[in-house]
């Protein structure tokens, strides 16, 4: 899994702090946020005798420490894949929230459109959780502030301001499954047929079964410029189209896709 | 490409307009932007249909705007609205253009200094106009269209609360002398309203009612039922009285070729002989004058012994109506002509049961042209100091003659509503701009009865403002809050509508509840009107008819790219002005299509390609209104809002400013001189002649035939054409019968196929203007038509007569044989719609290297765009002609402005170098199969309508299932006037053209 | 037409002087050096007008193929007639080398060098249009049939396809016999020359030594591809015509094309070599190698061939006539009579009328009259396929679209590309290989001595 091991960086983060701290002594690690709280402790845990101090305002169990990670990884540069104005995971909220593809993804069968959730369903959620949030997430703040929300930064903490509907504005985010203009395709009868979404949005015609439910990050699947990547996902190319609509004995007339 | 093409269109779910994708050329980034919230009604990909009006003429069609993802893409007709029921017109459905056009205003603007436009905000410029107006109420006027009842009544109350001098309405083709005849003949003013639905004999004296009537797919659809071969005596028969062989007269049985303006005088003495026949009390006719059958052949040019037979057969007929003449024929005598048809009417005692005359619904704006003229007077006289015009371009539809562009220079502030650039607004100080229909609340009222609303169906692309919001405001910033209802005009909308459901209303388009018609009135016979000629202006041999362009209307509709793409349906010349002569006067003149004249009246002169026709009477010339405009991006050749040269020329310059009796606008007015310029201008000229050399195409068969027996075959779907070899007189005449199902796969429940009936094809084309709008099919402008590079997957093809075989094409023709088989007094005229046909032996498909075009398992011919490499072999091999060929990549400059943006989704833009043809719209094929799919079911009949068969005002086409001999295609496909068009090729078509059925008036 | 013995043939040789071998080898090869200035000053003309058409096809790629005249019927335009005209030139040279190798018409020893060459350029030149024409040539491998991902396949029906597959066999043949004749010369020229040329001459000549074993192999190797020539000379323009003649456009569907296109592409490639070797023989002087009695025995070519495309068009329209198919009949009218008389004349006048003045001994050795004739020749069978293509296209089933096609300013430049392109291959032959087959000189000298000695 691409990404799966990277390390968090920057300063303030564990491996820089115990860099400075071989064998543990020396002032405290303290932590500085939830997410490094979590660090922390794992750090501790694997090597006893770690001094870590951590305030109470950030000895918090949410935001979870896999959540901390996919906001991390969902924005990491190294990996594969268009940066998205968000970082939005689908790791952790397909994977391991089990949020069903369609929650979002409404419409898919009935349409041929996929369909993007809208900011509202976003916030449908997000605007429940605790401020915590905010406070930890960029991606969070950058999702309010779509939905029309603004925040005053004084010395480190957000401060949410209220929504002013007429700041609101569409995400834009970066399209990953592209399909060429001339094929018409269809979610919904693929979605009444049962299909697994990652049939073609992951992959799973191979040894490590690529789904979208374990990717922090998307990769880029373009109709042709696929061979600039060399990842483990679908080509969306014609032939395979085709493998799959015989297997099934789904139509293979031309003027299914092309019109 | 920093355009949006077809798939970012489909991505931008929803999210403001111009939005644009930024793709650059390597690495194309492509941007998801989904709603902020999503609306419940929408799911992306699903198109949303919204019931509205259609504003682009008076009749008053009812809309259903298909959305895709809060985008207007289509416009069809509303089903439940009883003028069209659900059909449309080319001019309706080009309606959506003015939405994404690229001449739009921005915004507010205001004339600078230096007399070019800049942009300020709103309420700066509606205080800048509050002060003006402030400044001297009495001197502002309005001046306007039609803006339906409840907007009219907020400018009236705008006008009344500001203490305005007044409220023009202005419709340069308001039916005002029809009205005053009913005035003057029954004592109340009234436009009667005509219908054919069950006539057997229809006299139409020169209204045109197919071309510019008062609603012409109402009348088409009328004219169709009333037509059916299976009524009694086999359908009604049409009679044209007028100079031309226009559209109406094309449709005919018979063409009586009288002189322009003496449509009254035939009525007349037509009505004469009428009364003698079945007896009657004539005293009512001779109030206009005593005109026997003779002298009114004399005046009229045509001989006596038609009248007479006009006349019989109008007292033979069980349900005969007249039609008053229609714009073309208005003279100064156009009440006593108009009132001279309503009496043959009555003597027939047709008013009251096919000619209504029901009261006009309250507050109907009514346009008065004398009004016009004064407001110019007053212009003059400098009396005007404001002056609001909207929804009109009187200083391109004002006679030029009316002096209205030098009383504009008096005028001191002088400000247009308008949403796009026109002459007028060109001219104005201030521009307000008005939502285009597509944006706007509304309502309108046809006729007593039906109420018809209109309702946004996309957030205003631009920063845009109602009329009726704009003046509201106005008035408030005057300070004048009290005086003006509160509120926004939405609101007043509401309360307009609080006698009704309004949400009910919304989700029908409106509140129907037709009126039954009064009881005739009894005409007195005090009318003091003579029928006469017209008293034409000016010296010259010619008398200069100028009738509206059955596309471009008054002019207004010169600037959507697809009225000026597809030719005009009688003369098939696109994107130009021609004058009509006489083929005699050609010959003498020397003249050969193109050959530029100078047409001169009494009021001026303009140069202008003639084109020669047999159908117009030698003592002729016409010019169609419409063209001629100096500003826009496709009603002028200036590319933007610049002002450029002209297209065309405008025949509204010719006209001096007459008014009729009843100071209605004349148009019929002058005579005019032609002299030969010596200049040559290459017409595009869409149909290269109308000569079918008894070719299988555009059959008619003689009322008789179809009649009699023998000739019928019962069996189903497809059979057809074998024994109808000896009926028609061609020597392409059906050869064998074959199976038309058998050409899909065995396991295929479906073998789509088509009818068209000629017999109902009038050759309006609306399928034309529905098949562009549907599939994306651009257009290639002046210079690509005359280079016959028109990319439209159907074409009407007109044919007069059986033709006849000629092996030279006559040298004075040039290249190009040109349409000239029409004869003076003769109407055999076959409008054959040409599309793919689907054949099940299609000559195109085993000669494409690629397999890109392929017989499909449904029996559809496929065209696969993307893998057609351009040889071009298929179109050499097809007989119909039918395939176009992509020459430029018009995907990417062929949509300017935001006019991709209503591009249909599921429809793939064609690129470079690829052909593309009809597939019986198999996207709607594919759409109706979910629905079927999901319900596991096949597609039931009627389940797909083509996007032809959906416009038809007539219903001439029909489609469906051939392997269901139950479907009404196949039964159809049964008639005994089916055949396949040039049969002899055994390409095994799909579709079944039904003959149209030549008929003879009886007396 | 029966070959004339080998002694007839030395008798006529015998006019000139008695050719050393020697003399020979000077003689011809003479043509290689030393290049003067008209020389540079012409190739450098041909390819600046090669520059121009590529600059063109590279426009009109871009912009589409609205640069070219194409209007709404007509939809083949002068690309196509080019690459008709360009694979008729084609046939001369293989009929010259293969068939009347295989009659054993000697005559035919010093010009088929020649012949050959042209045969290639003309084909290669040819083979360039298909691709020229399509509306995407970034898409042309479309036609190809190879296996791809998309597990589509190519339509064997199609004659195009057909055409494909013809061209190319012609192609290589066409160059591997050329080739395997030049072997034997390029191994003398080897043998004088110095520098890039000797190397050149030395990879190419494939090591031959002139030993028997060699010349034998060389024979039969010539007379098997001879074998397997001759008939691509009659297939591949009766493919070419099948463009046509399956189709159902009225004045292309008929049964007569094959044996129609295939004389008339025998005709024009012979009218193609008379202007090719009327100049370069008198350029440079191998008037003792290229005699009138060649000029005379193609002329006799000519003069049948014309014959059988004179009575080919007529048969035209005596069938469209008999057929009683009015849109037969009217196709065939408006050639004559409609819109296009002009091409349709100068075809007629060209191929079918002209041609007969060779009927009188003197003209068919009058080289100033041939060469015109060779020219105008070249100019009607251009025409021919203009009048087939564009007519039959113009005037067709349905008369509401019946249209008119004028060739645009970029076909004309992609047209003289043609022709500058082919001229450039030919020029730089003749500088770099013998135009004139030596060795098979040699053969007849060496009859001519014999019987000398025998008289």
């Amino acid at each position: 899994m691409v990404g799966a091991s990277i390390a968090l960086p920057e300063a303030g983060s564990a491996e820089s702090a115990e860099a400075e701290h071989p064998n543990g002594d020396g002032p405290a690690l303290v932590a500085g946020s939830i997410c490094e709280a979590h660090e922390l402790r794992a750090l501790a845990a694997e090597r006893p005798g770690t001094r870590i101090e951590i305030p109470p305002q950030y000895n918090k169990p949410y935001p979870s420490r896999s959540a901390c990670r996919s906001h991390e990884l969902a924005w990491d540069d190294s990996a594969p894949g268009p940066r998205q104005p968000i970082p939005f995971s689908h790791k952790h909220h397909a994977g391991e929230y089990e949020i069903p593809c369609q929650y979002c993804h409404s419409g898919t069968d009935r349409s041929q459109a996929a369909g993007v959730p809208s900011v509202e369903t976003c916030m449908g959620c997000h605007g429940q959780l605790a401020l915590d949030y905010d406070q930890e997430f960029e991606g969070i703040r950058i999702l309010k502030e779509h939905w029309g929300h603004s925040y005053v930064n004084d010395n480190g903490t957000w401060k949410l301001q209220p929504r002013d509907e007429s700041k609101a504005k569409p995400i834009q985010w970066v399209q990953v499954h592209r399909l060429p203009e001339h094929v018409q395709f269809r979610h919904n009868r693929h979605v009444k047929r049962g299909l697994d979404c990652n049939q073609c949005h992951g992959n799973l015609r191979q040894e490590a079964p690529v789904k979208v439910e374990d990717l922090d990050k998307l990769y880029l699947v373009p109709d042709t410029l696929w061979w600039k990547y060399g990842l483990p996902t679908q080509k969306l190319e014609m032939g395979w189209c085709i493998k799959c609509h015989r297997e099934n004995e789904a139509s293979q007339d031309c003027l299914t896709c092309h019109y | 490409m920093s355009e949006l093409d077809r798939r970012d269109f489909l991505k931008l779910v929803g999210a403001s307009a111009g939005a644009a994708a930024a793709v650059g050329c390597s690495d194309p980034v492509e941007k998801l932007i989904p709603y902020v919230v999503q609306p419940e009604e929408i799911t992306p990909g699903i198109p949303v249909i919204y019931a509205s009006t259609c504003r682009e003429c008076p009749a008053g069609c009812g809309l259903h705007v298909r959305t895709r993802e809060g985008r207007p893409v289509k416009l069809e007709g509303n089903p439940e609205h009883p003028v069209n029921q659900g059909t449309l017109c080319a001019r309706g459905q080009s309606g959506i253009g003015r939405t994404y056009h690229p001449d739009r205003f921005a915004g507010p603007m205001r004339r600078g200094p230096g007399g070019e436009l800049e942009p300020l905000a709103w309420d700066e410029a509606l205080s800048l106009l509050a002060e003006k107006i402030q400044a001297n109420p009495s001197g502002t006027y309005v001046l306007g269209g039609d803006v339906g009842p409840t907007a009219g009544s907020v400018v009236d109350r705008f006008v009344t609360a500001t203490g305005a001098g007044g409220r023009v309405v202005y419709d340069p083709f308001a039916p005002e002398a029809l009205r005053e005849s009913t005035r003057a003949l029954f004592g109340q003013a009234r436009v009667p309203r005509f219908d054919l639905s069950d006539a057997d004999l229809v006299v139409d004296f020169g209204s045109d009612f197919l071309d510019v009537g008062p609603a012409p797919t109402e009348h088409a659809r009328q004219l169709a039922q009333a037509r059916d071969v299976h009524n009694e005596n086999g359908g009604v028969r049409l009679v044209h009285v007028g100079p031309r062989l226009s559209m109406t007269a094309s449709n005919a049985d018979e063409w009586i070729p009288a002189k322009p303006g003496s449509e009254g005088l035939v009525a007349l003495a037509a009505a004469h002989v009428a009364l003698r026949e079945r007896g009657g009390d004539a005293s009512a006719l001779r109030s206009l004058g005593h005109v026997t059958p003779a002298d009114a052949a004399a005046r009229a040019g045509v001989d006596a012994a038609t009248i007479e037979r006009l006349g019989r057969a109008l007292a033979a007929a069980k349900r005969p109506v007249a039609l008053p003449p229609g714009v073309a024929g208005w003279s100064r005598r156009a009440v006593a002509s108009a009132a001279a048809v309503l009496l043959l009417n009555h003597a027939l005692g047709a008013v009251g049961r096919d000619v209504h005359l029901e009261r006009e619904p309250a507050g109907r704006a009514r346009a008065s042209h004398r009004e016009a003229l004064r407001l110019v007077e007053a212009m003059n006289s400098g009396a005007v100091s404001v002056l609001i015009v909207h929804d009109a371009d009187p200083l391109y539809s004002l006679p030029a003659a009316s002096g209205f562009g030098k009383a504009l220079e008096k005028v001191d502030f002088v400000v247009s509503t308008a949403s796009m650039v026109d002459e007028t607004a060109a001219r104005a100080d201030l521009i307000l701009p008005d939502h285009t229909p597509l944006e706007s609340w509304g309502d309108a009222e046809p006729r007593v009865g039906v109420r018809s609303l209109l309702q946004p169906t996309i957030r205003p692309l631009f920063d845009t403002r109602a009329l009726a919001d704009t003046l509201l405001d106005t008035g408030r910033a005057m300070g004048l809050g009290g005086q003006l209802p509160s509120g926004s005009f939405r609101t007043l909308l509401e309360q307009a509508w609080s006698g009704s459901d309004f949400r009910n209303a919304l989700a029908r388009g409106g509140e129907f509840r037709p009126q039954a018609s009064g009881s005739a009135p009894v005409p007195s016979a005090s009318a003091m009107l003579q029928v006469a000629e017209p008293m034409l202006e000016g010296e010259g041999d010619f008398a200069l008819v100028a009738y509206p362009h059955s596309l471009l209307y008054d002019g207004r509709g010169a600037n959507l790219p697809w009225l000026q793409e597809i030719p005009d349906p009688v003369t098939k010349v696109a994107w130009q002005s021609w004058v009509e002569v006489s083929q005699a006067t050609a010959d003498k003149m020397g003249l050969k299509a193109g050959d530029v004249l100078a047409v001169e009246t009494s009021a001026g002169r303009v140069e202008v390609p003639v084109l020669p026709r047999g159908g117009i009477r030698d003592d002729v010339v016409a010019i169609a209104i419409g063209q001629g405009h100096s500003r826009g991006h496709y009603a002028s050749l200036a590319g933007d809002g610049q002002p450029g040269e002209t297209r065309g020329v405008s025949v509204l310059a010719l006209l001096p400013s007459v008014t009729d009796e009843s100071g209605g606008r004349a148009f019929l007015t002058a005579r005019a001189r032609v002299t030969k310029t010596g200049g040559f201008q290459r017409l595009p000229l869409l149909q290269s002649t109308d000569n079918k050399r008894k070719r299988m195409l555009g059959e008619a068969l003689p009322l008789a035939v179809v009649k009699g027996e023998g000739h019928g075959d019962g069996h189903a779907g497809g059979h057809h054409g074998a024994d109808l070899g000896p009926v028609y007189a061609n020597e392409h005449a059906p050869i064998e019968a074959y199976d038309a199902t058998a050409d899909s796969h065995e396991d295929s429940p479906y073998r789509w196929g088509m009818s068209i009936d000629l017999d109902k094809c009038t050759g309006c084309s609306a399928c034309v203007a529905a098949c562009y709008l549907e599939n994306n099919i651009p257009v290639v402008g002046e210079e690509g038509s005359v280079r016959a590079r028109q990319m439209s997957w159907i074409r009407i093809e007109r044919f007069v007569g059986e033709g006849y075989i000629e092996y030279v094409d006559a040298p004075e023709r040039g290249r190009r044989p040109q349409p000239s088989n029409e004869v003076l007094g003769k109407t055999d005229v076959r409008n054959s719609p040409m599309l793919c046909q689907q054949c099940g032996a299609a000559p195109c498909e085993p000669v494409c290297p690629p397999i890109a075009t392929y017989h499909n398992p449904e029996g559809l011919n496929g065209m696969i765009y993307n893998r057609c490499i351009g040889t071009r072999y298929c179109s050499n091999n097809c007989p119909y002609k039918v395939r176009r060929f992509n020459y430029f990549d018009y995907s990417q400059f062929n949509w300017p402005g935001l006019f991709n943006l209503m591009l249909n989704p599921d429809v793939t833009v064609r690129g470079q170098g690829v052909m593309e043809k009809c597939t019986f719209c198999v996207q709607r094929i594919n759409a109706a199969r979910q629905g079927a799919k999901d319900e596991g079911r096949p597609i039931g009949d009627g389940e797909v309508v083509t996007a032809c068969q959906q416009a038809c005002p007539s219903h001439a086409i029909g489609f469906g299932n051939l392997k269901d001999s139950g479907s009404a295609v196949s039964k159809l496909g049964d008639d005994k006037r089916g055949y396949h068009a040039l049969h002899s090729l055994n390409t095994r078509s799909a579709i079944t053209y039904l003959a149209k059925v030549t008929r003879d008036v009886e007396s | 037409m029966t070959p004339p013995p080998a002694e007839a043939v030395a008798a006529r040789l015998a006019s000139a002087p008695v050719a050393s071998d020697s003399k020979i080898n000077r003689d011809i090869l003479s043509v290689l050096d030393g290049a003067s200035l008209k020389y540079w000053g012409l190739l450098g003309l041909v390819v600046l007008g090669v520059a121009q058409a590529v600059a063109t096809l590279a426009y009109q790629t871009y912009i589409g193929m609205g640069v070219a005249g194409y209007s709404h019927p007509i939809f083949w335009g002068v690309y196509i007639v080019c690459f008709v005209f360009w694979v008729g030139i084609a046939h001369a040279g293989t009929l010259i080398s293969a068939i009347l190798y295989l009659f054993r018409a000697k005559w035919r020893n010093a010009i088929n060098r020649g012949a050959e060459a042209m045969t290639v350029f003309a084909v290669v030149t040819a083979a360039l249009f298909p691709l020229i024409h399509i509306g995407r040539i970034w898409k042309f491998y479309f036609m190809i049939p190879y296996p791809n991902q998309r597990g589509l396949w190519v339509n064997f029906k199609s004659p195009l396809l057909w055409d494909l597959f013809a061209i190319n066999t012609y192609m290589t043949i066409s160059i591997v016999f050329f080739y395997v004749g030049l072997i034997p010369d390029i191994a003398i020229a080897r043998d004088r020359s110095s520098g890039w040329r000797k190397v050149l001459y030395t990879i190419l000549s494939l090591g031959w030594q002139g030993t028997s074993r060699q010349w034998k192999a060389h024979n039969r190797t010539v007379l098997h591809l001879s074998g397997l020539a001759t008939p691509l000379v009659l297939s591949v323009h009766s493919v070419v015509s099948w463009d046509f003649a399956v189709s159902i456009v009225p004045g292309w569907h008929a049964t007569i094309f094959a044996p129609y296109f295939v004389a008339g592409a025998i005709f024009s490639g012979f009218a193609m070599v008379l202007t090719l070797l009327i100049p370069v023989r008198r350029i440079f002087g191998l008037e003792e190698y290229i005699t009138d009695y060649h000029f005379e025995n193609m002329s006799r070519f000519i003069l049948l061939t014309s014959t059988i495309v004179g009575y080919a068009y007529g048969a035209e329209y005596f069938i469209a006539w008999y057929s009683g198919v009015e849109a037969e009949r009217t196709s065939f009218f408006m050639r004559a009579l409609g819109p296009y008389w002009i091409s349709t004349w100068i075809m007629i006048t060209c191929n079918a009328v002209f041609p007969q003045l060779l009927w009188f001994k003197k003209l068919r050795t009058n080289l100033p009259f041939l060469f015109v004739l060779a020219f105008l020749i070249n100019l009607g069978m251009w025409f021919e396929r203009y009048v087939i293509i564009i007519t039959g296209l113009s005037r067709e089933h349905d008369p509401a679209v019946w249209g008119t096609y004028t060739p645009s300013l970029a076909e004309m430049s992609i047209l003289v590309g043609s022709f500058c392109w082919f001229s450039m291959f030919f020029l730089i032959f003749l500088k770099i290989f013998p135009v004139v087959a030596i060795y098979e000189v040699k053969e007849l000298a060496i009859h001519e001595n014999a019987h000398g000695g025998a008289h």
